[in-house]
């Protein structure tokens, strides 16, 4: 009533959005009535035109049928037609679906109703798993609460095929948080028209806990529900074949569960399966709506394990005396200890059942573990079994002196047998076992491998210099290559070699000095300058000197 | 035999001295001590080691480069050679000479580090 009254006093005559909520809002609401002037349905009626956009169009027709006016239907139609092919968006076509499903029967809707197969047709498919619009879960939950409720109005089985409703629940469902009411609200409306239309009816199929069973616990349970979560009592729920994974034997098929309260039953221990991992494949039958309702489901089998005949014996290396064997009954302790030095070797035997069939049974786990009680050291063997299923494990101390850093002394010998479907993982200590290693190799002190302290540092070894030369040498030798340039000018002497025919013209001098300043800039080149300031000087010098030099040969050329 | 040798030897030194002018004397002892340099560099890599290598062969490549264009310029202003080098004035020679010179230290320079 609060609602009702909320609704009467802030509904705006003026504006057809709002009028379009308060229609259908007081359509929900029991015993709540509008009253409607003549002006507003004026107002409502013009807006049913192609020249008004398809959201007006859809509100108004809404809004009409909300309060329960009168409305010219094959006219409304025309102008939705006429306007849809002008606005051609996903959201605008699924707004002309809703707005046939107010429209009279009458009508020829199935223009419309082709509308559905095109949307479906623009539906992005994500990875084979989903399948929505690219605008979002809000356009694409619209489209489906849209698709089904034209579709039941009209009476025709919508065009969506089941493994794409399959995707297009992936998409809507996948949030758990939405971020706007908007968004909840379309997805509550799929979801509401996925569980009550005429054509297609999702089926939930979930296991009532962890999908396991064992002898405490016979019984599968399985909840099988609508998209709203409601039971659907009324379905006939089928084991179709249960196959052991890795035999892929079927051990059990065309079997019904039994209903209890909401959930279905079905008790698997009553065919003794064996122990391990079974495929089921269940389907729901009952109303012809039923979509998505054949599953794969993977059930684990458990079961306890027992150890029997376990042989604990030294066998003595030469073989010349017999093997000692002493039984042990789990859970006791073996009285005395065994030793196992250079002579004889310490030798383990078991066999592993099931303890509700009897049958053996080889687990992912069975190791034996021997614990140094005065160093704390572990080590850790697998046992395996032989041909026949029984397990052995054989300990030679000259074979396995480096996994124990030939530490001797009194090991506790543990046995540890695990396995997922196992009910009862086993942690035994089973006896004490002496083990003597040759003395020479023992070590001087038993450390813990602390794995966790600083390591010795690592000095980073800098790149040696290259040898040289000591500087006497080097520099004996720098004297040395002098040598020949003064050979060179006691020889130009000899020869007579002189400057007498030096001429001072000016580009004579401007030449020399120019070469001069060449000779000059290689030697700052060498100390300082990089190529290309070398090569600006030297064009510039050079330029000069070629100039001056040019001149000053040819003058030389002439006096020749 | 080693007569012979020695006679040769002593013939080319007379012939030598009084049938060359002096202007190729004078380059032919430049080139003599360009070879000596050269040589005294590879001898001086071979018994102390190639470290630093570019320096070793910038100063060698210099002495190999120098006596190259120092030969070039002696046949070239020789004027028993007149014939084949028509064109070529002993000037322009000796302009070619600097040039190709400059070219080459600029770039043993560059290596010498």
């Amino acid at each position: 009533q609060t609602a009702c009254n909320f609704i009467k006093s802030n509904v705006d005559s003026s504006s057809i959005d709002s009028l379009f909520y308060a229609a259908q809002s007081i359509r929900v609401l029991s015993g709540c009535e509008v009253a409607i002037s003549n002006e507003t349905r004026e107002l409502l009626l013009g807006a049913v035109s192609e020249d008004s956009s398809v959201t007006q169009i859809f509100h108004a027709v809404g809004a009409l049928s909300g309060f329960g006016l009168p409305l010219a239907s094959q006219e409304a139609l025309s102008a939705l037609t006429a306007r849809l092919s002008k606005e051609e968006s996903v959201l605008a076509t699924i707004q002309a679906l809703e707005t046939a499903s107010y429209l009279s029967q009458q009508a020829d809707l199935s223009g419309i109703v082709e509308e559905i197969e095109d949307l479906v047709a623009r539906l992005d498919d994500l990875g084979g798993v989903y399948l929505q619009f690219e605008e979002g879960i809000e356009t694409t939950a619209l489209f489906i609460a849209a698709a089904y409720k034209l579709s039941d109005h009209v009476g025709t089985e919508p065009a969506i095929k089941e493994d794409q409703i399959i995707q297009l629940m992936n998409a809507i469902f996948s949030k758990k948080n939405f971020e706007t009411l908007s968004e909840a609200f379309s997805v509550a409306c799929a979801a509401g028209s996925l569980s009550q239309n005429r054509y297609h009816l999702p089926v939930i199929i979930v296991p009532d806990g962890p999908a396991a069973v064992s002898h405490h616990q016979p019984v599968l349970r399985l909840q099988v529900t609508d998209v709203m979560s409601q039971p659907l009592t009324q379905a006939s729920v089928k084991l179709d074949y249960a196959k052991s994974a890795s035999t892929k034997a079927t051990v059990l098929q065309q079997t019904a569960f039994a209903l209890s309260g909401d959930v279905f039953e079905l008790n698997f221990m009553n065919v003794k399966p064996a122990s391990g991992y079974y495929d089921f494949s269940i389907s729901v039958d009952g109303d012809k709506r039923f979509i998505a309702n054949k599953v794969e489901l993977k059930v684990k089998v458990s079961t306890e394990v027992g150890i029997t005949s376990v042989d604990l014996s030294t066998v003595d290396k030469d073989q010349s005396i017999a093997p000692k064997t002493t039984r042990v009954a789990y859970p006791a302790k073996a009285k005395g200890s065994f030793t196992a030095d250079s002579h004889q070797n310490f030798a383990l035997s078991f066999q592993l059942i099931d303890v509700n069939s009897g049958a053996e049974l080889i687990p992912h786990q069975t190791f034996v573990r021997l614990h140094n009680q005065k160093t704390g050291q572990e080590v850790v063997f697998v046992a395996e079994p032989d041909s026949k299923n029984v397990y052995k494990f054989e300990l030679d101390t000259s074979e396995r002196k480096t996994e124990f850093d030939s530490a001797s002394g009194t090991y506790t010998l543990y046995l540890i047998i695990g396995d997922a479907t196992l009910e009862n993982p086993i942690l035994w200590n089973v006896a004490d076992v002496v083990i003597k290693f040759p003395e020479e190799d023992a070590p001087s002190t038993v450390q813990s491998k602390n794995l966790f302290v600083p390591k010795p540092e690592i000095q980073h070894l800098f790149r040696e210099p290259e040898k040289r030369p000591p500087t006497v040498v080097s520099n004996t030798f720098t004297a040395l290559i002098l040598s020949p340039l003064l050979l060179l000018l006691i020889l130009w002497i000899k020869i007579g070699a002189n400057i007498s025919n030096f001429s001072f013209a000016p580009s004579t001098i401007v030449f020399h000095m120019g070469h001069a300043a060449m000779l000059g800039l290689m030697y700052v080149y060498w100390t300082q300058l990089n190529m290309f300031q070398t090569l600006k000087y030297l064009a510039i010098l050079g330029g000069v000197t070629f100039l001056a030099g040019n001149r000053m040969l040819a003058q030389k050329a002439v006096k020749r | 035999a080693a007569g012979s040798v020695g006679s040769v030897v002593r013939r080319f030194l007379v012939e030598y001295g009084s049938g060359t002018p002096s202007r190729l004397k004078v380059l032919d002892a430049y080139l003599l001590y360009v070879l000596l340099t050269g040589a005294l560099q590879f001898g001086y890599c071979l018994g102390v080691g190639t470290f630093p290598f570019n320096s070793f062969l910038s100063g060698f490549i210099s002495a190999i480069g120098s006596f190259i264009l120092g030969v070039c310029l002696r046949i070239q202003i020789n004027t028993q050679n007149k014939g084949e080098f028509q064109g070529i004035s002993p000037e322009r020679a000796f302009a070619d000479f600097l040039f190709a010179n400059t070219i080459l230290h600029l770039v043993v320079i560059k290596f010498v580090g």
